[in-house]
């Protein structure tokens, strides 16, 4: 049979419809900080203003600080306040626009930086830490302040780190907000039957947005079921709860089920990624040797936390680089702003301190008159080392990363135009995957677990990974879409967890079935970890994604155009179980990253994202392609399987820029658009 | 008002309104979901449609302007066109979102030039885009149809 994604025959969530069902928009602050004085419904038509939504649940993954509507106050241009159903979308767009509101206008805080400094308005009065599976982590709230989360690292003696440093490197970095612009958009349908609610929708975190929806709608877990179709692209972007509880309480009030599909410019204010800010101070010995390394961070988390605790923690842990430095402190901030809410994306955090960490590499290995590539090979982390976190790194291959990488792009003949740069990514720790493996009466098996597929081919990698265990075909594995009526708890879809962690629960399940008559195998893995968030310590990530790109640009130095000729990835796959669809994730990584690298900025005036449409947030297409892009997938006899479906992102931004530093133009902030690059 | 319209070599009348855009209709009234909405400005291509054999954004074109061309979507390639076989083979796809867009570009493409240049392929596509970034292997993907049937479908 042909995929059904060349013929036409694929189905996403935004494809699903009921009989009966309602079509939604919503209403949006034109504001970015107001009190909402009055919220009026056009007559006559079915509306959820602030008042159905006052005596609802607060929600959020990791801070509670959202509710279905604003109530009361707006916290950005955009925020949600008032929704509307109608029989066709058309009418509910001709609808929305009649939504009546008065607001009283409070003062903005737009920067992060600012945000976080005493007497900084204050986005949201209170810090309530969630109860949830999504807090899987100590939170540090600071009361009073904007900083809705601080993630430190301790180690070793910073200043007399400093002090034996011959050669000292100091310098502030930013990197631009950013739009995951997934092709599908968000779309869900809400349907009550009788007390309990029904939600399809295209999610990576099933079981994470049944749980805030229960929290929403004081309902046990168990009343709620939520579906995930395949997903046309998200990258982070459809994660924790969106829309859905918007539909959902609209349903309720309606009868009948409704449907929500986001117009394309409100996916810029439904979640973006963090921009962010990095001071980083890194001391060296005159031989290259790193001695102590300082770096603050403050990621831009918007007006509502989402999951923006959990990046700047990684952020925070990502600071460092994959190097040996016996002095470290790191301290990372999540900063309320009121901006639209900033959360997962493909990279997560790792992106933004990659690009601060690995600019300041070559920064030092200039100041020291060293080779980039020598600099970071007598710095890298290798087997058996200690990363800052005090975690032992087993299965390293920083250096070998490194070495391929250069060698792709020949670093050793010339050096011009031409940047290196290598990273490690943690993945989610602590974190818990489980799937049952049914023997049908055909003698087809049925895989039940909540791993969503959504591009990245975690579907087919299971599929294989499953019927190389079950020794058949692939063909007789069935993969139904997950529901979380059936399927087994699993921490979310993200992180390049799936193939990895649910890979690992598959053999388990195998094992069972075997053992157990051959009808039904059930198999759970549990990866136990975590930091502690005021000195780092403890178990960053239990497995390590470990990646390097090098770039060949030219550069027009009269308008500052810059073309990348030659862009290479290598990463750390231990094992590798679909080749196409592990070469397709490091590309496509790869190309995202050129994005972020060279045009991708959600460009906000007054607080207003400014290009919220593909003609003015550019993404990367076929005429933007270096001339050669390539990748290596390094893998290692008797390894487990290695994440990779975002490794290759966090490195090419900054061996882009390095390749242009070779070039005489030093940059600090991302994007380096041609205007950036004529005034730097 | 109602609209006569060729679509897939069939013909139809379906009703619109005279200010609907011919990706609405195919959705809607005759339920061609393989034509998608992404950026609904003529910018992505995901709303690809053949207008007498030339790749057009549906979203851009209104659907009384379409009386009298033929209309293609991918459903109307079957299911085992050479290009929807080079794209499977070459596995040029990760969501699919964008994949019959991008199918239709490269089957007008391959039947104007049998024998493009990778050049050729990157230029003629660029009007499709893929945010999954699978753009190497959808190269891969027109290089090798152009390779497999070089005369076969360009009728």
């Amino acid at each position: 049979m042909t995929d059904p994604r060349v013929t036409g025959a694929a189905r996403y969530a935004e494809d699903f419809e009921l009989p009966g069902m309602l079509h939604a928009r919503i209403a949006r602050s034109p504001y970015p900080h107001a009190r909402v004085l009055r919220v009026e419904a056009p007559p006559g038509c079915i509306a959820l203003t602030p008042d159905d939504v006052r005596d609802l649940g607060r929600y959020g993954c990791q801070i509670q600080d959202s509710t279905v509507l604003a109530v009361d106050r707006v916290r950005f241009v955009g925020d949600p306040v008032a929704a509307v159903a109608a029989e066709t979308e058309r009418e509910a767009e001709e609808a929305v626009v009649l939504v009546d509101a008065d607001y009283e206008e409070l003062p903005a805080v737009l920067d992060a930086v600012e945000a976080a400094q005493p007497g900084a308005p204050l986005v949201h009065s209170e810090h309530e830490v969630s109860g949830g599976r999504a807090a899987y982590f100590a939170l540090r709230p600071q009361p009073g302040t904007n900083v809705c989360h601080r993630f430190s690292i301790r180690h070793g003696d910073l200043d007399s780190g400093f002090a034996e440093a011959d050669v000292v490197v100091e310098e502030t970095f930013r990197t631009a907000a950013a739009h995951h612009a997934h092709m599908e958009p968000h779309a869900c349908v809400a349907r009550w039957q009788g007390d309990a609610l029904e939600v399809w929708t295209g999610t990576q975190t099933p079981f994470n947005l049944r749980e805030d929806l229960a929290r929403v709608f004081s309902l046990p877990e168990e009343q709620i079921r939520v579906v995930c179709p395949p997903m046309g692209g998200s990258f982070g972007a459809k994660t924790f709860l969106r829309s859905e509880a918007i539909a959902a309480a609209l349903a309720r009030k309606a009868g009948r089920p409704v449907k929500l599909v986001l117009p394309r410019s409100e996916e810029w204010v439904t979640l973006n990624r963090h921009a962010a800010t990095i001071e980083l101070r890194l001391g060296a010995r005159a031989d290259g040797r790193l001695v102590a390394k300082e770096v603050s961070c403050y990621a831009d988390t918007g007006a509502y936390a989402d999951c923006g605790p959990g990046v700047a923690q990684k952020m925070g842990f990502a600071a460092p680089g994959p190097y040996r430095i016996p002095n470290v402190r790191v301290d990372s901030y999540c900063v309320y702003t009121n901006l639209p809410p900033n959360g997962a994306f493909r990279g997560y955090g790792q992106m933004q301190t990659a690009w601060a960490s690995e600019r300041a590499m070559d920064l030092l290995a200039e100041q020291l008159g060293l080779d980039p590539l020598e600099l970071r090979l007598r710095n890298v982390l290798r087997d058996g080392d200690r990363y800052c976190t005090g975690e032992t790194m087993h299965d390293v291959h920083f250096a070998e990363c490194l070495e391929a990488a250069a060698e792709a792009i020949g670093w050793h003949h010339d050096r011009r135009g031409k940047g290196l740069s290598v990273i490690l990514k943690g993945m989610q720790t602590p974190s818990r995957a489980a799937v049952a493996i049914e023997a049908e009466d055909d003698g087809a098996y049925v895989l039940r677990c909540a791993t969503t597929e959504m591009g990245q081919g975690a579907r087919g990698a299971l599929t294989l990974l499953a019927a190389e265990l079950l020794d058949v075909e692939p063909a007789r594995i069935r993969f139904p879409d997950p529901d979380t009526a059936v399927v087994p708890y699993d921490t979310r879809t993200t992180s390049s967890r799936s193939t990895y962690m649910m890979g690992r629960a598959l053999e388990v399940a195998a094992v069972d079935l075997k053992g157990s008559g051959g009808r039904r195998g059930y198999g759970e893995i549990v990866d136990e970890g975590g930091l502690d968030p005021d000195t780092g310590q403890g178990v960053a990530s239990t497995h390590w994604h470990q990646g390097a790109a090098a770039a060949e640009v030219r550069l027009d130095g009269e308008t500052g155009k810059l073309d990348v000729v030659r862009l290479h990835a290598s990463i750390y796959a231990g094992r590798v179980v679909d080749r196409p669809a592990a070469e397709l994730q490091t590309e496509g990584s790869m190309i995202m990253g050129l994005g972020t690298a060279l045009y991708e900025e959600v460009v906000y005036r007054d607080g207003q994202v400014a290009n919220p449409n593909l003609s003015d947030y550019p993404i990367p297409s076929f005429a933007d392609l270096p001339e050669r892009l390539t990748c290596d997938l390094i893998e290692r006899e008797g390894a487990e399987i290695h994440g990779l479906g975002e490794t290759a992102l966090p490195p090419v931004p900054p061996a882009i820029g390095n390749a242009l530093a070779s070039l005489g133009v030093s940059p600090t902030d991302l994007p380096m658009t041609p205007e950036s690059v004529v005034s730097t | 008002m109602k609209l006569a319209l060729r679509v897939n070599g069939e013909a139809l009348e379906v009703e619109a309104r005279a200010d609907e855009s011919v990706l609405d209709v195919l959705r809607r009234e005759l339920g061609l979901l393989s034509v998608r909405e992404t950026c609904g400005i003529g910018v992505c291509g995901a709303c690809t449609v053949l207008v007498d054999g030339a790749p057009m954004s549906g979203c851009l074109l209104l659907a009384p302007l379409a009386m009298g061309k033929e209309l293609t979507t991918v459903e109307g390639l079957g299911d085992d066109h050479p290009v929807q076989r080079a794209f499977a083979e070459a596995r040029g796809f990760q969501c699919g979102y964008c994949t019959p867009g991008m199918v239709l570009t490269a089957a007008s493409l391959l039947a104007e030039q049998p024998r493009p240049s990778e050049k050729e392929v990157r230029i003629a596509m660029a009007g499709n885009l893929c945010r999954c970034g699978s753009y190497v292997k959808i190269i891969d993907a027109v290089l090798g149809a152009a390779d497999q049937k070089e005369d076969a479908w360009t009728s």
